[in-house]
């Protein structure tokens, strides 16, 4: 018999039990359309406070009830479905918006805060998260830290992790507890409770960094006579640091089916929508509408096939956004750099997606009335394996669904590809065909997720990819969740561990591997010629991200040894399986282990110094207009700007008019603080480096604060 | 009985892509008030999965405000579906004969509560008023009726016999306006009402009134969550979410509670 915590609002309704029952994990949505019913939860809490979601966590641990926390339900890997028995801690009633810190640029919401309203609220204020998932209408702030969301800018804005600054949460032996800027615990369970799935805690607030309200968009469409061109120009814009915020790529599949594309010249000879007219088409014939649907599902090689041998060539949408004058710079380049292998097709494929960019989840409920199911698979991986990752997975769902592709996360090291699928209504192929993916992902070297996170659907795929690392995540969850009881069986579940080896570099991944506790020279010895480490930082790991800017990088891969195998983390850059363990193996593995890193070529980087009054504060300016050097540092009391890329030189102009006059100087980055750092103010004389709020010092070691504060007493 | 349910198929798979834009799921929190698992819920009573109570539950998780429709990238006429399932559902339940139009006169008050909103006006406007009672447990009463579709056709003969309408609840507003019968609104009939109460009824300003949690179904059958749709829309206004300017004057006002307004008229007397 469980004690119900006092004083929180709470239902047994069936109405409410079955609505908590099923998240968006299309699997979920086979099941109800076909009437098979979810596993029903006993009761759902809506608490308003901490002190609330710690009286339903108590309870629940002390009469061994699991916990499923709950936000809009927008999760597709069923991670808050239904648990028979279980409580639901609906976050929604913790629905606080702010403050805003203006200067800082800083915002704090409550985890039940829908997405669209967030976004609404700093709208109305002059900001913008920058964060715009597909699901920003049906999901939550506290979702989008729990599940390592990603959102249709992340080439510029980051995805949602990189948008954190901190974390406030409540476990069942803890309590409420808060991480990141000016948290109570220790700075590495940030990364284990982003991505955590509500297997930790239940993340109650977020406060996340914002950004002023762009004064120009710029988007635009190219026609690439194939993906492997395509992925060039990609990776050529992000390599070359335009950050870009927008790219998004159709496979030629893609591309034909939803009939994207229009030559500037031949605005009226765009392809037309195949799903649109197949759709139009099945309806208009309601006694056959079935029957025509399952025909083309049941037949997936065939179609697949035909849709193949249709398709010619792939469109590529790309966009700036921010200050006109810094758009203007990095368009002209990037434009310049995209039309050596692809064809303008001017602003109208950009603008269209703009303006239906959260609509294609509209596209899913017409497969499934007509007896089909459609899903989305998102995975990702170095630059010199999306070709074998997008055929491997491509070829493995093909054979039970038909399939077509886009990539819209891209990165200097990396990039994700989203398979969307449809197949015939059995939950018998349903379950083929995910487990025929999962496992062509898996052989390719890839992560499973790149922003869906894990849930049930991937438990397992999650749990092989991790590897002996899952240690790192049980270790935490023994002393946050004694009891077992949040979201048990979900995000990482008992699977064989096998040998995992690091894949060799190749040039195309932007990268080089040295051991872990190298130093910043030794690092680069490992760096072929030309190019050096895009954020060269003294030690690893790099500063905790609230303590550097959104965009710097720190290890990429992490490999090492941890219960006696060999592991390899972070196999596709900002991977959402679980938590990020990669710290946690680096402690384990010592200097026996590697990371990969970012590098970049130097060829074409320009440097300028200035003797200002202020230096740091007229750097910070700088990095708020959205400049993001490549390299910005003050020596001896001058400030010394550096941009690399194509674009280095344009940057410059705009930096060198906005200082007052940069004069030229030999290419020389200094090294990046590694820390420990802590934020300091303007007028701290041991200023090291910036973030977006502000600036941030050495940290003294613990003895010596101690000792000077007595002095001082 | 049949139940009506097969347009609500499309939004029982829906993604629950309009849920920022109902004001009953954003302002409950709860899940099963979201529009595309109030038409699961149906869907299932369709299929007879499950009990008619459970159907009448979820149905009357709404305001009638039309916003889902609205947001609808497919135009899915849920708000439609709603009224019609509602309708039917109640006399399902509890079979009751829908109150004659009492009286005589050119003004006809369509009165939830059995608040004498007719005499009100009545002596107000110093004129003979209709009445057309409705009751608590029908909420906004006659347009949640089976029998709408029939009085409707009444109402729309008497407008055209020189009548005018003259509502008494936002909720009865939207539906009026949905069955394209002309009607007056109050604060034109009763122009000195205060404007921050009354200007939320003001043509055009349908989804205005409704979204305040106190219009329709809602309030009859889920009172507490009425209330609290009312509180998040209220701060949603402090916090300059709101951007309709009657609708920020009228929550500003009433505070979520459009019956207050109607008070005001009462008082009067």
């Amino acid at each position: 018999m469980s004690l119900l915590p006092a004083d929180v609002r709470t239902s047994d309704l069936p109405l409410d039990l079955t609505a908590a029952a099923r998240d968006l994990w299309p699997g979920g949505t086979l099941d109800f359309w076909q009437g098979r019913p979810a596993p029903e939860p006993a009761r759902v809490f809506w608490p308003k406070s901490e002190a609330e979601v710690h009286a339903v966590l108590k309870a629940a641990s002390e009469s061994q009830i699991p916990v499923t926390t709950y936000g809009m339900g927008s999760g597709v890997c069923g991670g808050a479905r239904g648990r028979e028995g279980a409580w639901v801690l609906d976050t929604k009633a913790m629905d606080a918006i702010g403050p805003l810190d203006s200067d800082r640029r800083t915002v704090e919401a409550q985890a039940g805060v829908n997405g669209q309203h967030l976004e609404d609220w700093l709208n109305a204020r002059g900001f913008t998260l920058g964060h715009s998932p597909s699901s920003i209408w049906c999901s939550t702030v506290g979702g989008w830290a729990a599940a390592r969301s990603a959102g249709q800018f992340s080439s510029r804005y980051g995805v949602f992790e990189d948008m954190v600054l901190g974390l406030g949460a409540v476990s069942p032996s803890r309590g409420a507890f808060s991480v990141g800027e000016g948290g109570d615990s220790p700075d590495d369970w940030m990364e284990l409770l982003l991505g955590s799935e509500g297997t930790l805690a239940v993340i109650t607030k977020v406060k996340m960094r914002v950004w002023p309200l762009p004064r120009e968009r710029v988007l635009r469409g190219y026609r690439f006579p194939d993906v492997a061109s395509a992925i060039r120009a990609m990776r050529g814009l992000m390599q070359g640091e335009l950050w870009p915020a927008v790219v998004r790529l159709y496979d030629p599949v893609d591309t034909r089916i939803g009939g994207r594309t229009k030559t500037k010249e031949n605005p009226e000879e765009e392809h037309r929508a195949f799903y649109r007219e197949w759709l139009a088409a099945v309806d208009g014939m309601p006694s056959i509408r079935r029957r025509l649907l399952a025909l083309p599902l049941a037949l997936p090689g065939l179609v697949n096939n035909l849709f193949g041998s249709m398709a010619s060539g792939c469109l590529l949408v790309v966009g700036w956004e921010g200050e006109p004058e810094v758009v203007k710079e990095l368009y002209d380049v990037g434009h310049a750099l995209l039309c050596k292998e692809g064809e303008d097709l001017g602003t109208g494929p950009g603008e269209r997606w703009f303006h239906s960019r959260h609509a294609v989840s509209f596209k899913l409920m017409p497969i499934f009335e007509r007896g089909g199911f459609a899903d989305t698979m998102e995975v990702a991986c170095r630059w010199s394996d999306v070709e074998a990752l997008y055929d491997a997975v491509r070829a493995a769902l093909g054979k039970t669904a038909v399939v077509m592709a886009h990539m819209s996360h891209v990165y200097p090291e990396g990039a994700s590809i989203y398979f969307s699928f449809a197949g015939r209504g059995d939950p018998a192929v349903y379950d083929r065909t995910w487990k025929a993916a999962l496992e062509a992902c898996l052989s390719v070297g890839a992560t499973v997720t790149h922003h869906h996170g894990v849930g049930s659907l991937k438990a397992a795929a999650a749990s092989e990819e991790v590897g002996p690392a899952v240690a790192g995540w049980r270790s935490l969850k023994k002393e946050l969740d004694p009891a077992s009881v949040m979201n048990a069986g979900r995000l990482f579940v008992d699977v064989p561990h096998r040998e995992i080896a690091p894949p060799e570099l190749r040039p195309d991944d932007g990268m080089a591997r040295a051991p872990l506790e190298s130093t910043l020279s030794e690092r680069a010895g490992w760096v072929q010629e030309g190019h050096e480490p895009m954020w060269p930082w003294e030690s690893w790991p790099a500063p905790p991200r609230w303590l550097r800017l959104p965009w710097q990088t720190g290890w990429i891969e992490v490999a090492g040894r941890a219960g006696g195998l060999g592991c390899v983390l972070g196999r596709g850059p900002r991977s959402a399986a679980g938590p990020d363990l990669r710290g946690w193996l680096a402690r384990r593995a010592g200097n026996q282990g590697t990371a990969s890193f970012a590098v970049v070529p130097t060829e074409g980087a320009w440097m300028g110094a200035i003797k200002v009054a202020d230096p740091w504060k007229v750097g910070w300016e700088l990095i708020r207009k959205d400049l993001r050097p490549s390299s910005l540092y003050v020596k001896e009391g001058e400030l010394r700007v550096g941009f690399r890329g194509p674009a280095a030189r344009a940057l410059a102009k705009i930096a060198s008019a906005m200082v007052g006059g940069l004069v030229e100087i030999p290419w020389a980055p200094a090294p990046l603080a590694s820390g420990p750092l802590e934020a300091c103010d303007w007028k701290d004389k041991d200023i090291v480096a910036l973030t977006l709020s502000g600036p941030v010092r050495r940290k003294e070691p613990e003895p010596a604060r101690r000792k000077r504060t007595k002095e001082s007493v | 009985m049949t139940p009506p349910t097969q347009s609500a198929e499309t939004c029982s798979l829906c993604p629950r892509l309009c849920r920022p834009a109902c004001p009953v799921a954003s302002g409950s929190g709860r899940e099963a008030a979201v529009p595309s698992l109030i038409a699961a819920t149906l869907v299932e009573w369709g299929r007879g999965r499950l009990p008619v109570e459970r159907a009448l539950e979820a149905a009357t998780l709404c305001v009638d405000c039309g916003a889902c429709q609205s947001h609808c990238h497919l135009d899915r006429p849920l708000p439609e579906l709603l009224r019609k399932v509602r309708r039917e559902i109640v006399v399902f339940v509890e079979p009751e004969a829908l109150q004659p139009i009492e009286g005589e006169g050119a003004m006809i008050v369509i009165e939830a509560d059995e608040r004498p909103f007719a005499a009100a006006l009545s002596r107000r406007l110093k004129r003979p008023v209709r009445r057309w009672p409705t009751t608590d447990r029908l909420g906004v009463g006659a347009v949640e009726h089976a029998d709408w579709e029939k009085h409707a056709e009444k109402l729309r003969l008497h407008k055209g016999a020189g009548a005018d309408l003259v509502i008494a609840d936002g909720g009865v507003a939207t539906a009026l306006s949905a069955a394209g019968i002309p009607f007056r609104w109050l604060q034109e009939v009763v122009p000195e009402l205060p404007s921050g109460v009354a200007s939320c009824c003001a043509p055009g300003g349908t989804t205005t009134v409704a979204c305040c949690g106190a219009a329709g179904p809602l309030m009859a059958h889920h009172p507490e969550d009425s209330v609290r749709v009312g509180e998040f829309w209220l701060r949603r206004t402090e916090s300059r979410q709101v951007s309709d300017a009657r609708c920020r004057a009228h929550l500003q006002a009433c505070g979520g509670k459009v019956r207050d307004a109607l008070d005001v008229l009462l008082e009067g007397e």
